[in-house]
């Protein structure tokens, strides 16, 4: 048979090749006895036991989890735990089980009506059923007595295929082993995805049905970049994922091969993803998205579990820096509890600063007070920026906002620290008055996806115009060095932070641009930081040059491919 | 004994508050059920039949004890449930 390839999302930049093992947990149970020759008062104890095993194990799996993975994550088998002694649920399965069904069949039926319950409630009590229906199958693969496969010892060059996988299941994987992993279902939100990029495994998700139709011990390529699963892939496929895991992680920061530095740094999206910034080689974060705090829950965070989790960033980087962008809702990422009209133009309507100024005015002056007060106690530099700039006016709003909140801090007595304080260069009216951002602020980020949006007028989100939408095109080049030439004329730095910086094939010509910082996705760092060693920063700008000088896309590559 | 009490954490009773609500509801001998107007009475010991409540901010619900502690298991989880959640302590 010939190479196939399967799409799905992909959640790591890293690809992988190896054997599949198929991970099922769904066990198949005999037809019950007759109700008459069920021993009833043995049934009992056998759930009994199961529920003390199912303790057990959530237990060791809650540990493992907050040692690997992050205290947060773990808390989600603490809601496990809760239901498993659930006095509604265990009562339900004990009816059934009087009334002559086997421990395993009495568990899915007592489960049943927990399972519908919640269901029924409706909106976040929904998402829920999927802990229920986790504790049932654990029981039931107890009772049964049902093969566990142990995720931590999967022989070496394993691709792991699941359905979907839980966070106790990817907890146990280990990179050192495992080639990468695929779920049918999922996002790139979902736990398995975060785990992924934390730890940095090839990894797709959300692929569908298409890959139950993958057979155990076949041969599969998972390329976590372009989001496919490449099924019975040729020789040449084979090799090229292969080649790209073994770069050296480097923990010292790096500088051109004619010494200048440049910051290496992570975009982090949870809190989880700061650990494997680290263990990277990150030098500093680069982006500290904040929406995470704010998302999948019913109301806002106060001011002080703010305070923690940045101080929790700002402790993970003591040598470093940590941008903060503050609260970037609107668009395409509605919150519940933040009301926000329908528009027909969301990507030019509410969103980022305006909504900061607008209508989430309150939220946004907490997190500012939690913001410096957290700088004022964690242990790296904190620097603030604030998304999607289009005015001077909007700026000298933000730092009217952030002098009351230190105004406020002082007069309350209150530790506080100010931070630097930049803006998201995304906007083509940023990268025009930049000259006058320059001198009100202390440093710009260039967010590229967003900046190649504006500029181009091309929908991140529309297929259709997806040639059009992208960074190396020459007229976002040219806002690129515009906004570093009005960052440099002002005397303050400047870096990247859009999915532009973590292409190793483009570091060259960002620094020859004059970009003082990249900021990434973390398992990209390795390999930018090794294209750094080797540039040297006068044939960088003469690739820079060359580039801004093309007319066109492919003008810009014909430069980048003659120069390697 | 019953009691009617005003719930103050913001998420209302989900996730922490509730998590915390049945923790403490555990440290009693009492029997304890919590109910809302338009619901029937449920087991206060059980994070199913209080998170499917969906008890909001600023609702009010019954809680109804019997047994040796029911005045102290009514102190406690009223304190749970005026408690903003910020005031949590862990």
């Amino acid at each position: 048979m010939s190479e196939r390839t399967l799409s799905g999302t992909g959640v790591t930049p890293l690809s992988g090749v190896g054997t599949v093992v198929w991970y099922d947990q769904d066990v198949e149970l005999d037809e019950p006895h007759a109700p008459e020759d069920v021993d009833t008062a043995a049934e009992q104890a056998r759930f009994e036991n199961a529920v003390a095993t199912a303790r057990e194990e959530l237990q060791t799996e809650r540990e493992r989890t907050a040692e690997k993975v992050g205290e947060s994550e773990a808390e989600i088998f603490d809601a496990h735990l809760q239901f498993l002694n659930d006095p509604q649920i265990t009562d339900a399965v004990e009816e059934s089980i009087d009334e002559g069904l086997p421990a395993e069949h009495a568990t899915r039926e007592g489960f049943q009506q927990g399972i519908e319950q919640l269901a029924a409630a409706g909106g976040r009590m929904a998402e829920r059923t999927d802990d229920l229906r986790d504790i049932r199958d654990r029981l039931v693969r107890i009772l049964a007595d049902a093969e566990r496969i142990d995720l931590s010892a999967l022989p070496e060059g394993t691709v792991l295929l699941a359905e979907m996988l839980t966070p106790s299941d990817t907890a146990q994987l280990d990179p050192e082993t495992v080639a990468g992993f695929a779920t049918a279902e999922g996002g790139r939100t979902s736990h398995a995805a975060i785990f992924a990029r934390s730890i940095g495994i090839p990894a797709v998700v959300g692929v569908g049905d298409d890959l139950l139709g993958v057979e155990a011990d076949e041969t599969v390529v998972v390329d976590g970049e372009a989001g496919d699963v490449i099924v019975d892939p040729s020789a040449e496929t084979r090799e090229r994922a292969s080649e790209r895991r073994d770069v050296e992680i480097r923990s010292d920061r790096v500088e051109t091969a004619d010494g200048k530095e440049i910051e290496v740094a992570a975009n982090v999206g949870t809190l989880a993803e700061l650990e494997g910034a680290v263990a990277q080689g990150a030098d500093a974060i680069g982006l500290f998205r904040t929406e995470f705090l704010f998302l999948d829950r019913e109301a806002p965070p106060d001011e002080d579990e703010q305070v923690d989790t940045y101080v929790e960033a700002l402790d993970a980087f003591p040598e470093g820096r940590v941008v903060v962008r503050t609260l970037d809702v609107g668009g395409d990422k509605p919150i519940p509890y933040i009301e926000a009209d329908e528009e027909d133009n969301p990507f030019l309507g509410m969103r980022g600063i305006r909504r900061s100024l607008g209508p989430d005015a309150e939220l946004f002056e907490t997190q500012i007070r939690a913001l410096l007060r957290a700088g004022a106690v964690g242990d790296g530099d904190l620097a603030v920026m604030f998304p999607l700039v289009a005015t001077v006016g909007e700026v000298e709003q933000a730092l009217d906002v952030v002098e009351d909140v230190a105004g406020d801090l002082e007069s309350e007595g209150v530790d506080y620290a100010m931070p630097e304080l930049g803006v998201m260069i995304e906007t083509p009216a940023a990268v025009f008055v930049g000259d006058a951002l320059a001198e009100r602020l202390d440093f710009f980020s260039i967010g590229t996806n967003d900046l190649a949006q504006y500029v181009m007028a091309a929908s991140r989100q529309n297929e259709h115009v997806a040639d059009l939408h992208d960074p190396s095109d020459p007229a976002v080049l040219r806002a690129i060095d515009r906004a570093v030439e009005a960052a440099h004329d002002g005397d303050i730095w400047i870096g990247m932070c859009g999915e532009m910086a973590g292409d190793p094939d483009l570091t060259e010509l960002l620094i020859g641009l004059g970009l003082d910082e990249l900021s990434m996705s973390a398992v990209t760092i390795p390999d930018v930081k090794a294209n750094v060693v080797d540039v040297s920063t006068a044939d960088a700008r003469t690739l820079a040059e060359t580039a801004l000088r093309a007319a066109t896309k492919d003008e810009v590559r014909a430069a980048l491919s003659e120069d390697t | 004994m019953e009691r009617t009490v005003t719930i103050v954490p913001e998420a209302g009773l989900h996730a922490r508050p509730a998590s915390k609500f049945v923790e403490t509801a555990n440290q009693f001998e009492a029997e304890l059920q919590i109910a809302t107007e338009d619901e029937e009475p449920v087991n206060a010991r059980s994070m199913l039949g209080v998170s499917s409540l969906g008890v909001e901010h600023g609702e009010e619900v019954r809680l109804i004890a019997d047994g040796d502690d029911a005045e102290a298991a009514l102190d406690a989880l009223e304190k749970v449930l005026t408690t903003p959640e910020s005031e949590y302590d862990e």
